[in-house]
């Protein structure tokens, strides 16, 4: 593809991004309606004038409970990321400066929680601290947290033997200065990578969890919630189920075009493949 | 390879000879009426005095017999006993047994098999979760080889209702003592036997040629396939390979209804549907709080939309028991009489929170519905989903909680249902001692009319006083494939009869 293509694309993908995260900021103000008013009368209603993309088995409005369930989505993606992010970068960074002894500890119990599948282990979390969205953010983000330590171990012991780490060091310069002033920002390139394609995956998982009953309480929109309600009404009303999931889909998908193109630009051995 | 002529003509010639021969056979040989059921799981086992799983009960009916058993509308009618009689102290049962009836090994019936069944149930070896039903029954004795008399402790009304339930069932004395393996090959007198099981795929029923029912089973054999996507068992009706099914949702009507071959039978379940609420709880001690979200609630738009229609009650028992009594009137669907009432009781806005089982998505359904309609008369409720153990744990042994939504299994005898209420023992933590008085004389009490009228106070003061929202009892789907009559389903119990079921 070439390279103008890729540009547009991840122009595209970062301005869908723009307009979700304004739509999920905004939600109370230009949702039509409140996403869990429920009009019984209204229940399964097509979409059409009064409701842009129909309703569901309460006669909620599947459009407003899309714009607020981005809410949850992207919470989830933002905390869960930040925790992730913080976490594994500290195990890695403490793994690749202190000794081999605290080294091997750290990383053993990092290569054990990523043996574990990953939905699995979301369940179990979330089964042992209790169902809900905060508990969900917290699963996420510790589940992920090996992901970022390795790549900050990995990263940081090899910027450590840099001939210009190493002069910093000779100058009399403290590990954190050193840290700080040369490790981290050569890191920042592929953590940020890692954050967008994780950031996908945190948002899979919620509406994983939510699909399973164990993530956002009802009647909190939530895609994934939306996804189980409407699978026992997919003959009769199949928007239940397209809309929020083309929302799931779209959403994901930016986020990988968006890591993906990133990674290119950051390691450029990666082009043309 | 090359046919000759003569070879080719013999084969056409044969070929209509081969039709007619094989419609002759199916013309002389009767088909064999096999039903195909669905189960919706495995049974843990098949020992009825060794579990309390409903799947259990559901296949040993068709298996075992009871000395009593309940009709179609619940009431007591004789089976293995043909009659029976009380002392004028209502603490000597006299059961007089059905002659002839024989078990599926041969042995026949005498009152020594239902020494030895009840004997065996109350024993510690075998460690019966209903062993707790036979504590008042001290001695048994058999005069003679058709009579046995049961001697009770303290009078006990319930025990006919015991005697017909599923762990009623009576097992050949021959057997009980050379220790036989009853969990996975069970000996009964019931209508069927068991040829095969094999486990998580199918159970088949083969009949009982010497069944003490003449005429009866109609069915040479029923298979009880174990299928348990609600699912996959519509596309077995569907398409004919399923002739029952008696798991259907409402959403699976408009599909089914669709399909010229099939038919649903609608019947309402002993289900008592509730939202209960925790009367030790500072904020829903208070009547008026607890009338406000009576008022609250459209139950029957509650009970259409979650639970697939039904009837509303007004008190705690299944609408269609003999000792039901309507009191829906007396809260009825009135929002502003419910923001009065939290106005008076100074509850507007105040934080509930309903903890539901997340496993039953229907009473999730009606836990959304009812958060919405309470909303609107100004009440703050939080809803929190929990898994079904620690739904057992916390909120139905613990008491932990505010409000929940479930339903209640009606039982064959209203004190299954309603023993404990008015004391702290039960988890809506409402104590009424007049109530659960006059609950502890109706179990004493022998007599349809004398106890239907303690009966009728305690519900009373129930429906006034109102521990609960008194949702309603929901209708039960079951689809048939056209030609099947005379499926039976004993509502209380939860267990299927194929006794009468044929094709026509």
């Amino acid at each position: 593809m070439p390279a103008r293509n890729r540009t547009l694309i991840f122009y595209l993908a970062l301005t869908l991004l723009v307009i979700l995260g304004a739509a999920a900021l905004a939600a109370p103000r230009i949702a039509p309606y409140r996403p869990t008013a429920q009009n019984l009368e209204a229940r399964f209603a097509s979409p059409g004038a009064d409701h842009f993309l129909g309703t569901d088995n309460f006669g909620r409005d599947v459009y407003s409970r899309i714009i607020h369930g981005a809410r949850s989505a992207l919470l989830v993606g933002i905390v869960a990321v930040t925790i992730a992010v913080t976490l594994g970068s500290l195990v890695g960074l403490t793994a690749a400066l202190a000794g081999r002894l605290i080294d091997a500890g750290l990383m053993l119990l990092m290569d054990s929680l990523l043996s574990f599948p990953t939905v699995l282990l979301a369940i179990s979390v979330v089964s042992f601290l209790g169902y809900g969205l905060l508990q969900v953010m917290l699963a996420i983000g510790v589940i992920y947290s090996p992901v970022f330590a390795r790549l900050v171990r990995a990263e940081a012991l090899a910027i450590k033997t840099e001939g210009y780490v190493e002069a910093a060091y000779a100058l009399g310069g403290s590990t954190w200065k050193v840290v700080r002033r040369h490790i981290i920002p050569n890191l920042l390139g592929k953590v940020i990578v890692q954050c967008s394609i994780t950031f996908a995956l945190a948002v899979v998982i919620e509406a994983s969890l939510s699909y399973l009953g164990l993530g956002t309480q009802p009647p909190t929109p939530s895609w994934g919630l939306m996804l189980k309600d409407a699978r026992n009404y997919l003959a009769q009303a199949p928007w239940m189920a397209f809309y929020p999931g083309l929302a799931l889909a779209l959403t994901v998908l930016c986020f990988n075009i968006i890591g993906d193109t990133l990674a290119e630009k950051i390691n450029p051995r990666l082009n043309g493949n | 390879m090359k046919r000759t002529l003569f070879q080719k003509m013999l084969i056409i010639l044969m070929l209509p000879a081969l039709l007619a021969g094989s419609l002759l056979l199916f013309g002389c040989k009767e088909e064999p009426r096999v039903l195909n059921f669905a189960l919706s799981g495995n049974p843990d086992t098949l020992d009825p005095h060794k579990t309390s799983g409903t799947l259990t009960f559901q296949t040993l009916k068709s298996l075992y017999d009871t000395l009593v058993e309940p009709d179609t509308q619940g009431r007591i009618v004789p089976a293995l006993a043909e009659s029976w009689e009380v002392s004028a102290d209502a603490l000597t049962w006299t059961f007089h047994l059905r002659p002839g009836v024989r078990f599926h090994n041969g042995d026949e019936l005498t009152s020594e098999d239902v020494k030895a069944t009840f004997e065996r149930i109350k024993s510690e070896a075998v460690a019966s979760p209903n062993a707790g039903e036979f504590a008042s029954l001290t001695a048994m004795e058999t005069p003679d080889p058709a009579t046995v008399m049961l001697r009770l402790s303290e009078p006990y009304a319930p025990l006919l209702a015991t005697l017909a339930s599923g762990w009623g069932a009576i097992l050949p004395a021959g057997l009980i003592a050379s220790g036989h393996d009853f969990g996975s090959l069970p000996v009964g007198t019931g209508p069927y036997s068991l040829s095969e099981w094999v486990r998580d795929s199918k159970i088949v029923l083969t009949r009982n040629e010497d069944y003490w029912m003449k005429g009866y089973p109609k069915l040479d054999t029923v298979v009880m396939n174990i299928i348990t996507e609600r699912a996959v068992q519509v596309q077995g009706l569907l398409t004919g390979e399923l002739d029952i099914s008696y798991l259907i949702d409402k959403e699976d009507l408009p599909q089914l209804e669709e399909n010229p071959d099939v038919k649903i039978e609608r019947s309402l379940t002993a289900l008592i549907m509730v939202m209960a609420m925790n009367c030790s709880d500072p904020l829903l001690s208070d009547l008026r709080v607890r009338q406000a979200i009576n008022h609250a609630v459209d139950k029957q738009t509650v009970l259409d939309v979650a639970y697939g229609g039904g009837q509303v009650i007004g008190t705690f028992m299944d609408s269609g028991n003999a000792y039901y009594k309507d009191f829906s009137g007396l809260y009825p669907y009135d929002p502003d009489r419910a923001r009065a009432l939290l106005a008076e009781a100074g509850a507007q806005a105040a934080e509930l929170q309903m903890v539901l089982p997340q496993n039953y998505e229907p009473h999730v359904k009606a836990g959304e519905l009812y958060q919405e309609m309470l909303t609107r008369v100004g009440l703050d409720v939080k809803i929190k989903l929990v898994d079904w153990s620690t739904w057992i744990s916390d909120v139905y042994r613990g008491g932990k909680y505010q409000l929940t939504v479930i339903g209640h299994t009606g039982k064959l005898d209203p004190d299954g249902t309603l023993r404990g209420y008015g004391t702290e023992s039960r988890y809506v933590r409402w104590v009424n001692p007049e109530t659960a008085g006059i609950i502890d004389r109706a179990r004493e009490t022998s007599g349809f009319e004398a106890r239907k009228a303690l009966y009728d106070q305690a519900l009373e003061i129930m429906a006034r006083e109102v521990p609960f929202l008194f949702l309603g009892s929901s209708y039960r789907y079951v689809g048939l494939r056209k030609q099947v009559t005379g499926f039976r389903m004993t509502p209380k119990l939860d267990t299927f009869d194929f006794r009468w079921t044929e094709f026509e």
